[in-house]
């Protein structure tokens, strides 16, 4: 039952990728920009370039191009870094962790967080708690990631001196790269120092993803807490004698979190967009770094594949939100 | 006694120790002979010779060893190579190695390396020192300390090549053993650190190498954090998270010098400011081109924007370098600017319109630069669109010859060496000009044969001012290095702007 219900959305995220890459590829040749021409070295003459062009087939036509391309990546290969000569795959395997790990523990905690403010926002309704509960989400979500991240840097950072702010771990906590995933191996090479020093290192820029996320959580699920607690349902729950806590916990919070799932869904795939700004402030080692990175020097090939993985994250993460769904709704897996 | 745990109990010493872990409230450790360094790039690859790279040249530095090196006034100087000597023809140059330099490995460094790293290597692989070198026929190994470089034709810039980007050498039997990823992944040269740790993007742990042949250097450990943004530089300095940061905006290191515990270097270096000119439209007037430049004022930029540090140059090349005809200058005159304009049958209130590219954050202060100059030419009758654009477009624009007549630019040299500057800078010959004129050409050939360094020198020097008069670029001012560190670093500033943190002793 399940199997039939993920497989329709498997072969339309399949086609989502075969489109995007299509889209990535065709505009980055369409823009006025000259990889080859960013790499060159002092002193190289044209022949030169013309040279490395042919190299990296960028003298190709751009469909050719594509084909080279897509028959690599059925390969498992993912190009030739244009700026760092290395392969592509291999150079993005490196950092994704990184970014995985940021965006996991950014939707947590904008999760974690959303949910306690929504049930708070639900709690003081018709309070003036209500109103300063609505300011205070609006500022929170209005204001972009990357004023958070050097907000956070200058009060506890430099201020406060109480969160690092540079990198995944401090230089004596280095552990051996295991699974990619610093909490992890840090707890798999059995140093709780060093996990504890990882988790600090996370603290500022999960933050400073997840606050855009959490005020969202919190509206949505206090104004679906305000439309489910009128149902039918709910009144019956109460006449059964239940306290109010139980109502809540048992019945109303479980359907009222069927579109926050959603949402924080969508928000997901923002959340990877914003790795991109806060790795580099914090110098995180992530799959934003190396795309800002890639950017700045017009490296196609990183720049491609990596939109590439930010797709297929945020694919993955809509296939995770459409499980729940299922698995929250009973009435969708009978569609 | 058995603990006594209830489910609610251990829900607080999780989330205790959850908030303990969050808390740690500390600096990163920082010994005598310990030193964090903010920095702003990686090196593209652990391979020294394969991109040449210039954030990432400092870093190299460390670890590899050049030929040649630059003192902190940037005098030549003896590294690898104590004496050169090269044929009148220019197509042999005789140098003398070092005999107790070894690799960190424990390998002797021999002229077998050299001769791998500068010929072999080259010939072999598709690396950025093949075009470099593409003038070496060979490398005869007359003895472990001797080497004779012959070329196919005369290169009298191969002595401050062998001191600039990708020119470090590296181990024949090491890495011909373990093989290029094997090298990459495991680096070793024969500089003052050894590479401990690395991560790329994010940081690079470097340790002293006690048999380094110039002693070891004073500082132990060496932790480079890699810090794209510089407002996060700042930061870390500020907060003593690091020991010294690098690059970052003048207004701060001024600000962070105040601080009793730091110390700021704010010093001119040698990459230049220059506005590359096109022949096209309104610039193809010579009149106009010297108008724009001498509209310029650079003194009143470099107070506004640089704090007065960055210095006024006359030619595309820094002060104090070979190439650098001190006695010459192209003056601020506004008069003389509006007659020039008025002589090529335009004025303030019927203006010339030209169009203008700068980045915006590429370079230090370029998009503030570039804005002000627009000001400045407006008073004269030279009416500039300013367009802001990537730097990657910027490199597509030149390689197609569609830049407009003016481009904001900041060239980076730091050997100082002429043909570094203006010979690629100008040279119609490699894609770097943006100005196309015959003229040039035939001027620059000769130079880049002349193997008399004195006349060399002098030639060049004639050729900035010719062209400067010319109007075939306008040059600005001189870049400024900025670096931030606690008073006990010890920090020495390089005129190139390297960072070399063997040269630093606590302190």
């Amino acid at each position: 039952m399940i199997l039939r219900a993920i497989l329709p959305r498997l072969l339309a995220a399949l086609m989502m990728v075969v489109l995007v890459s299509v889209l990535v590829f065709v505009m980055l040749r369409q823009l006025p920009m000259d990889p080859v021409g960013m790499s060159l070295p002092p002193g190289a003459t044209e022949a030169d370039r013309l040279a490395l062009t042919r190299e990296f087939g960028l003298d190709r036509p751009v469909a050719e191009q594509y084909l080279r391309w897509g028959a690599g990546l059925l390969r498992g290969e993912f190009g030739v870094s244009v700026n760092l000569r290395r392969a592509v795959g291999p150079l993005i395997a490196s950092v994704v962790p990184a970014t995985a790990e940021l965006v996991a523990a950014g939707l947590l905690l904008g999760t974690v967080f959303g949910i306690g403010g929504g049930l708070v926002l639900f709690a003081v309704r018709r309070t003036p708690w209500e109103g300063v509960g609505d300011v205070l989400t609006s500022i929170l979500v209005s204001v972009p990631e990357f004023v958070w991240a050097i907000g956070g840097i200058l009060l506890f950072g430099v201020w406060a001196h109480a969160l690092p702010f540079i990198g995944r771990v401090d230089p004596q906590n280095v552990v051996a790269a295991r699974t990619g995933f610093m909490l992890l191996d840090t707890l798999l090479a059995g140093r709780p120092a060093a996990f504890a020093d990882a988790l600090a290192h996370l603290a500022l820029p999960a933050t400073a993803l997840g606050i855009t996320l959490a005020p969202l959580v919190t509206r949505i699920l206090r104004s679906s807490l305000l439309g489910v607690i009128v149902e039918d349902f709910v009144q019956m729950a109460r006449l059964r004698g239940l306290t109010e806590r139980q109502v809540l916990t048992r019945h109303a919070l479980r359907n009222a979190a069927l579109p926050t799932l959603s949402l924080i869904g969508v928000q997901a795939g923002f959340m990877f967009g914003g790795t991109l700004l806060v790795e580099v402030i914090f110098g995180w080692p992530g799959l934003g770094n190396l795309m800002v990175t890639a950017v700045r020097s017009g490296d196609i090939p990183v720049i491609q594949a990596a939109a590439l993985v930010y797709c297929l994250g945020v694919l993955l993460i809509n296939l995770v939100v459409d499980l729940a769904y299922l698995r929250l709704n009973p009435r969708l897996r009978l569609r | 006694m058995t603990p006594n745990l209830t489910r609610r109990d251990m829900g607080r010493l999780l989330a205790g120790a959850g908030l303990a872990s969050l808390l740690p409230g500390r600096v990163l450790a920082q010994t005598a002979d310990t030193l964090s360094i903010a920095y702003p790039g990686d090196v593209p690859v652990w391979d020294p010779n394969l991109r040449t790279h210039v954030v990432g040249h400092s870093l190299f530095k460390c670890v590899f060893d050049q030929p040649l090196t630059y003192t902190p006034d940037l005098k030549l100087s003896p590294a690898i190579v104590t004496a050169w000597q090269a044929s009148p023809d220019g197509k042999t140059l005789e140098l003398t190695l070092r005999d107790d330099v070894s690799f960190h490995n424990g390998d002797r460094l021999t002229a077998e390396d050299f001769r791998y790293t500068f010929f072999e290597r080259p010939h072999a692989e598709k690396l950025d020192t093949t075009g470099i070198w593409r003038r070496v026929s060979d490398i005869e190994v007359a003895s472990p300390t001797r080497a004779i470089m012959r070329f196919s034709d005369a290169m009298p810039s191969a002595i401050p090549w062998l001191s600039f980007l990708a020119s470090f050498v590296v181990p024949k039997k090491y890495m011909t053993s373990v093989g290029r990823d094997g090298f990459i992944a495991r680096p070793v040269g024969s500089g003052p650190y050894r590479l401990a740790s690395y991560q790329q993007n994010a940081r690079i742990g470097l340790e002293a190498f006690d048999g380094y042949w110039d002693g070891a250097p004073a500082y132990k450990q060496v932790t480079f954090e890699i810090l794209n943004d510089v407002s996060s530089r700042t930061a870390a300095i500020e907060s003593r998270r690091v020991g010294l940061s690098s690059d970052i905006s003048v207004r701060e290191a001024n600000r962070l010098g105040q601080d009793p515990q730091l110390k700021a270097s704010v010093e001119p270096f040698t990459d230049i400011y220059v506005l590359q000119v096109g022949n096209t439209g309104g610039f193809t007037d010579s009149r106009v081109r010297l108008a724009a430049h001498h509209a310029i004022d650079k003194v009143a930029i470099s107070r506004a924007l640089f704090g007065g540090v960055a210095k006024p140059i006359a030619v595309p090349a820094a002060h104090g370098t070979p190439g650098y005809p001190e006695d010459f200058d192209f003056p601020f005159d506004a008069a003389r600017a509006a007659a020039l304009v008025k002589e090529a049958g335009f004025s303030a209130e019927k203006p010339v319109d030209v169009t203008f590219f700068t980045t915006n954050g590429t370079f230090p202060g370029d998009y503030d630069l570039s804005r002000v100059i627009v000001q400045m030419w407006g008073r004269i009758g030279i009416r500039a669109r300013l367009e802001t654009i990537e730097f990657v477009q910027y490199q597509e624009r030149l390689r197609a010859g569609t830049l407009p007549e003016a481009t904001m630019y900041r060239w980076g040299n730091m050997t100082g060496d002429p043909e570094l500057y203006s010979g690629y800078l100008l040279n119609p010959k490699f894609p770097f000009a943006a100005w196309k004129s015959p003229d040039v050409s035939a001027r620059l050939d000769p130079l880049f044969v002349e193997t008399d360094p004195e006349k060399r020198f002098a030639g060049y020097r004639e050729f900035n001012k010719w062209a400067v008069l010319q109007g075939y670029a306008i040059p600005l001012l001189q870049g400024v290095t900025t670096s931030v560190y606690r008073r006990t670093v010890g920090f020495v500033p390089y005129a190139n702007g390297w960072i070399r943190p063997s040269a630093y002793k606590p302190g």
